[in-house]
């Protein structure tokens, strides 16, 4: 009876206040690649598009933060320097391999929560928004090609104009989705 | 005639749409934002942005071979006495692509395990193989919890290899729930998650909880069958 007493004074300990809560810590780097591969790959995939470059910068993303890093080490600090590293490795690929400059940084904005969110159906729910932003021409042409994997020959036959119309209107049409992923959707 | 920046980032979307690595080229800003915008829109196709398993070993091994301190080997190295102390079978199957991995990674005899945690086998004394589930009831890079009355199991089907470790958290017995996405398998007690092989990924005590036990399965038909009472 006395310890029930003692425990209706007391209350229920709060999580932080139990013996052995403690920060989340990776003990080795298995443990940080096991958690934040996929995290990481689908992050930079994201941003080139491709299975063999984004394989290639999650090595590079993966290989830095654990070279620089001493384990164990608390999870969201890794978490936050793996997304650290993702975003200049990313604008280090985009300058070396496309010449792109500064603005190369602006567009591998990475969010610092990129790790932790949840992962599955967020670039599909991105570009579905992208897209229904996008006037109808452009929105065309990038369901056609993007969602429905028409050839730019296809593309055109289905929009009544010339290839090479079809791939201005493509460019543009891609041209004005980074516009709005910068300006509405970040 | 010279491409135009339309001409060359359609070449650059076409190599994404058929999966090749794109062509390198000096590219002017508004085709490097017309590219970058593609990458996003190429990874909204379902599915196009998971690694396949094997991206993830060939990463894996990368890293391995840079990083000198592998826990990785104390691991293995441990896997390899269970598998002389068992010498079953079972115990093989359960232990074999951790072998594998000793084999082809370090390429060379590890002598004996130092101090990382150990992952125990659960093999009972008086067991028996039973069928916990069909294979088609787990497709590929699925995990489900399965019980056999005595035993809370998680088996799990990586990119087509079936294993099975124990399904209740070493730390106090909280059952595990699997994390497909993120391939392992979480503690709802204590921020504790385990990797689909069992290792501790990471944890929210003081002291590292123990790796989860394997626990002996096949493919028998189309039934997984786990070695248990």
């Amino acid at each position: 009876m006395l310890a029930v007493t003692e425990l209706r004074v007391v209350g229920p300990p709060e999580p932080d206040d139990l013996p052995g809560a403690e920060t989340a810590v990776y003990p080795d780097w298995e443990a940080v690649y096991a958690d934040n591969v996929v995290g990481i790959y689908q992050l930079v995939f994201r941003r080139v598009g491709n299975a063999a470059d984004a394989e290639d910068l999650a090595a590079e993303v993966l290989m830095q933060t654990l070279k620089t890093l001493r384990l164990p080490a608390p999870v969201h600090n890794v978490r936050a320097y793996l997304v650290k590293t993702a975003r200049t490795v990313l604008a280090d690929h985009w300058r070396r391999h496309y010449a792109a400059k500064d603005a190369a940084t602006e567009l591998q904005q990475v969010p610092p929560d990129a790790l932790t969110a949840p992962r599955n159906t967020a670039a599909s729910e991105r570009a579905e928004r992208l897209l229904s932003l996008l006037p109808d021409n452009f929105r065309r042409i990038l369901e056609l090609r993007f969602l429905r994997g028409y050839s730019v020959r296809e593309a055109a036959n289905e929009l009544g104009v010339t290839e090479s119309n079809a791939r201005v209107l493509q460019f543009r049409a891609l041209r004005k989705a980074a516009d709005l992923e910068l300006e509405v959707l970040r | 005639m010279t491409d135009s920046p339309a001409d060359r980032v359609a070449r650059f979307v076409d190599d994404l749409l058929h999966g090749r690595r794109p062509r390198r080229f000096n590219a002017s800003q508004e085709e490097v934002e017309a590219m970058s915008a593609a990458a996003g829109m190429v990874s909204a196709r379902v599915g196009a942005d998971l690694p396949d398993k094997a991206a993830l070993d060939r990463i894996h091994r990368r890293l391995a071979a840079a990083l000198d301190e592998s826990p990785a080997l104390d691991r293995h190295v441990s896997r390899r006495v269970l598998l002389r102390t068992f010498g079953t079978a079972a115990a093989a199957m359960v232990i074999g692509v951790g072998l594998d991995e000793v084999v082809t990674r370090q390429g060379k005899s590890p002598g004996p395990g130092g101090g990382a945690p150990t992952q125990a086998v659960l093999m009972p004394d008086s067991g028996a193989w039973k069928p916990v589930a069909s294979v088609t009831q787990l497709p590929a890079g699925h995990a489900m919890t399965v019980s056999t009355g005595a035993i809370d199991a998680v088996i799990v089907n990586d990119g087509g290899s079936i294993s099975a470790v124990s399904g209740i958290c070493t730390h106090l017995g909280c059952k595990l729930q699997p994390d497909d996405a993120g391939r392992k398998l979480d503690c709802p007690c204590h921020q504790t998650a385990f990797g689909w092989s069992g290792k501790v990924l990471y944890y929210r005590l003081k002291v590292e909880p123990a790796n989860l036990p394997q626990i002996p399965s096949r493919v028998n038909g189309d039934q997984i069958e786990l070695f248990v009472v």
